[in-house]
């Protein structure tokens, strides 16, 4: 159930949440919205759900502490059980069993490292009270995969603090479901049609595709997780929306950007903006000359690639894209004249990164020099390849492909979005709705790839 | 109306929600009878039963007795079998050994006869030789996808033996659907063995349907595709292929894509031989590991061979023919 795209979140919990949420007078709603996170994750993971609550608890009462005088040492004291606990879950699952990584670890704990260093820095006059900062961390549309929403941002929610009009609640989740419907249709329609041929091609032995169908798979690949994560992204800021959040952008059209470091600003923009603001700046960011600047981005990528996993081709990525965005900002965005380096940088974008997807997507380091060996034939020919291949799956999957790279192109969203509530595109989004239904329904999805990050 | 204009998708959403529910509880006990446990165990949302029906194409309209799976000339002849049929498509609540309760259900017609594929009464034996690559130029394979696969990866195949083979394909439907691709359009299979005659039938089945029924039924069905066969190409030898292993990593977690699942069917369609003109091979032999799972390295995604594994196949077919 705590998959956004489950028929079970869609027309039980989530529609029950809503009417008990709205239904509560607005005193008491942050409570409604705690409590049913809570429920919503104990159904989720309820041998972790202790840790959760420790985790709030203990965050809470040491964001307390510091209200009046700050104390550096006891910031660092807490950062340290956050950051130990992150990272203690993060090799137990790994090493030990993947269920004991509790889901959504890693976004709450970033919730709480970013509300404590944010505390300390003192961005809050006023203290916080103990069901707001609870109802904060773990509410439901974030608490799985983001995305790291600011607490300032959790306090603009005038639903929880004010009197509304049934006018304005009903505006509020008319135009969260929208988003809703626009994130559920990429996952469904776009992101697990898109997963199946990724899989068909592992199926086939990496050994024995053709080099246009390995191109093809470092694109489809890279559509997938974009669409899987800015869909789930778009569901959880529409959720987000329909109790009265403001909509909290994660993905700002990545592959329109100029270079690969413009590239992950606009990637999944709350994560990035966390490693911005609470290890890049505190290490020095760009202010301590070129060589720590250059140490600084290479620590980020590093941590980065940590995080996704801790298998080398996690290692591997984060270190290429650390390397190639040092690159950019040394050469190729500065000494280069501008057209090449405007060239160079579309490059980058559209062709180094979906490579960089696929070091991420393949973690067993002989099967990903075999991909690659497929992408740059240079090496051989590859064993009992069929020259076909590559139009045979263009003939099965063009339906998905296509709508997938039209979405690639900013204005087709920003078409919708700036008239989202036009007649034409409520009946459409009606139909979106009922064919990701019906797709949900007649198959068992397959899980959110970010889930237990 | 003012709610309407307000709010047009969620009102959209809600009125089809309430009528699919609506629909979907009146049929719950009858048409829908195959999916209700699902949502009675709360797996899935009620209007879900609506939506899983028009899946399978099952809808309010739709005679739930006409739901069988077996296309009718695939029915026993007895006369009583096909009430039989008919009974047992509404009854949910099946007997043990059935292990998918949220299929439709079967009650297996009646015996077809073990010994109801007759050759000729010549008493001669078959052994399996070796053959080369022309053996298979007049041979057709009939499977699923790895049959598919087979015919994509297996060059010195695909060249010159005939394939009519689709994803998904089972026993049930093989004579069902129109799945053949001709210059004029989708065929189905017996239209495709009237127009052409063929020197050696191969086929492999039976993955997709593991859940469904027990293997007495998997076999008579698999026993009345054998003899319709033999009846439209009564020259050909036919070689009932053993349903490939899966690995070791599918077979100890999954409830029916094990090995001991489809050991049991294989034994079940490996007494339809009659060593005269249907045989029984099994490739197994040639992908399985020691402890008789097919092997991880050949192996993607623990049921299908890899393109560069198809060679160990065509090599045991190679080694294993007859030479009639």
């Amino acid at each position: 159930m705590v998959n956004f795209s489950d028929l079970n979140f869609i027309f039980r919990f989530l529609p029950v949440f809503l009417i008990a949420f709205y239904l509560t007078p607005v005193r008491f709603r942050t409570w409604t919205l705690l409590f049913g996170s809570l429920l919503f994750y104990a159904v989720g993971d309820l041998r972790m759900f202790p840790a959760l609550l420790a985790a709030v608890v203990v965050n809470y009462l040491f964001a307390k502490a510091q209200s009046g005088e700050k104390s550096k040492s006891m910031l660092f004291f807490i950062l340290a059980i956050d950051a130990g606990m992150l990272i203690e879950f993060k090799i137990l699952g790994q090493y030990v069993d993947s269920s004991l990584l509790p889901i959504g670890i890693s976004f709450y704990i970033f919730k709480m490292i970013s509300y404590q260093m944010d505390v300390y820095r003192g961005k809050y006059s006023q203290d916080a009270s103990f069901v707001d900062v609870a109802a904060y961390f773990t509410m439901f549309p974030q608490v799985v995969s983001g995305p790291i929403m600011r607490y300032e941002r959790y306090s603009e929610n005038s639903m929880l603090r004010e009197k509304t009009s049934p006018g304005q609640i009903a505006e509020s989740i008319e135009d969260g479901l929208r988003f809703f419907v626009a994130g559920l249709a990429m996952k469904v329609l776009l992101a697990d049609h898109l997963a199946m041929l990724w899989r068909d091609i592992g199926t086939i032995g990496y050994e024995s595709i053709s080099t246009p169908l390995a191109w093809l798979g470092a694109v489809t690949y890279s559509l997938e997780l974009y669409f899987d994560f800015w869909g789930y992204s778009l569901m959880a800021s529409g959720i987000g929306v329909m109790i009265g959040f403001p909509f909290i952008t994660n993905f700002d059209h990545p592959y329109g950007s100029g270079s690969v470091s413009e590239f992950y600003r606009r990637w999944h923009v709350t994560l990035g903006s966390w490693f911005r603001d609470y290890i890049y700046i505190p290490l020095g960011g760009s202010r301590k000359g070129q060589f720590r600047t250059v140490i600084n981005l290479l620590v980020v990528w590093l941590i980065t690639g940590f995080w996704h996993g801790i298998t080398p081709n996690f290692i591997i990525w984060g270190l290429v894209l650390g390397l190639i965005i040092v690159c950019e900002r040394l050469f190729v965005l500065k000494k280069l004249p501008a057209p090449v380096s405007k060239f160079a940088g579309k490059f980058n974008v559209l062709v180094l990164i979906p490579l960089t997807w696929v070091v991420f997507a393949i973690s067993d380091f002989d099967m990903l020099g075999c991909y690659f060996s497929r992408l740059f034939p240079f090496t051989g020919s590859g064993i009992s390849v069929n020259r076909g291949d590559f139009f045979k799956n263009i003939g099965i999957y063009w339906t998905v492909l296509l709508p997938s790279l039209i979405l690639l192109i900013p204005r087709v969203y920003d078409f919708w979005v700036n008239r989202r509530n036009r007649v034409v595109f409520n009946i459409i989004w009606i139909i979106l709705f009922w064919a990701c239904v019906y797709s949900l329904a007649g198959a068992a999805g397959n899980p959110f790839m970010y889930f237990r990050f | 109306m003012k709610i309407l204009k307000k709010c047009p998708i969620l009102v959209g959403i809600v009125v089809i929600t309430i009528a699919l529910s609506i629909v979907s509880f009146i049929f719950k006990d009858t048409v829908y009878a195959g999916y209700a446990d699902k949502y009675e165990s709360g797996d899935i949302p009620l209007l879900a039963l609506a939506l899983k029906g028009a899946t399978d194409e099952v809808f309010p309209w739709s005679n739930a007795s006409q739901e069988a799976l077996l296309p009718q000339d695939m029915q026993p002849d007895e006369p009583d079998a096909s009430t039989q049929q008919e009974e047992s498509v509404t009854d949910t609540e099946t007997p043990g050994d059935q292990p998918e309760p949220e299929e439709a259900a079967y009650i297996s017609g009646d015996d077809v006869s073990e010994d109801s594929i007759s050759g000729d009464s010549e008493d001669i034996t078959y052994e399996f030789t070796e053959v080369d690559d022309d053996y298979f130029t007049d041979a057709l394979f009939i499977g699923d996808s790895r049959t598919v696969g087979l015919s994509e990866y297996c060059e010195p195949l695909d060249t010159r033996a005939t394939f009519y083979a689709k994803i998904s394909l089972t026993i049930f439907d093989v004579f069902k659907k129109e799945f053949i691709k001709t210059d004029e359009g989708r065929i189905g299979l017996e239209e495709a063995l009237t127009q052409n005659q063929y020197g050696k039938i191969y086929i492999m089945l039976g993955l997709n349907e593991i859940g469904t029924g027990d293997s007495e039924y998997f076999k008579n069905a698999y026993a009345e595709v054998i003899d319709k066969i033999r009846e439209l190409q009564p020259d050909a030898i036919i070689y009932i292929q053993g349903i490939m292993h899966v690995t070791a990593h599918k077979s100890d977690v999954d409830k029916n894509f094990n090995n001991e699942k489809i050991n049991v069917r294989n034994a079940a369609i490996s007494e339809l031989a009659d060593n005269k003109n249907v045989f029984y091979i099994d490739m197994n032999e040639a992908v399985d590991d020691e402890g008789g799972n097919l092997e991880e390295g050949l192996s993607f995604d623990d049921i299908h061979l890899k393109a560069s594994s198809y060679e160990r196949w065509y090599e045991f077919l190679l080694h294993n023919a007859i030479v009639r």
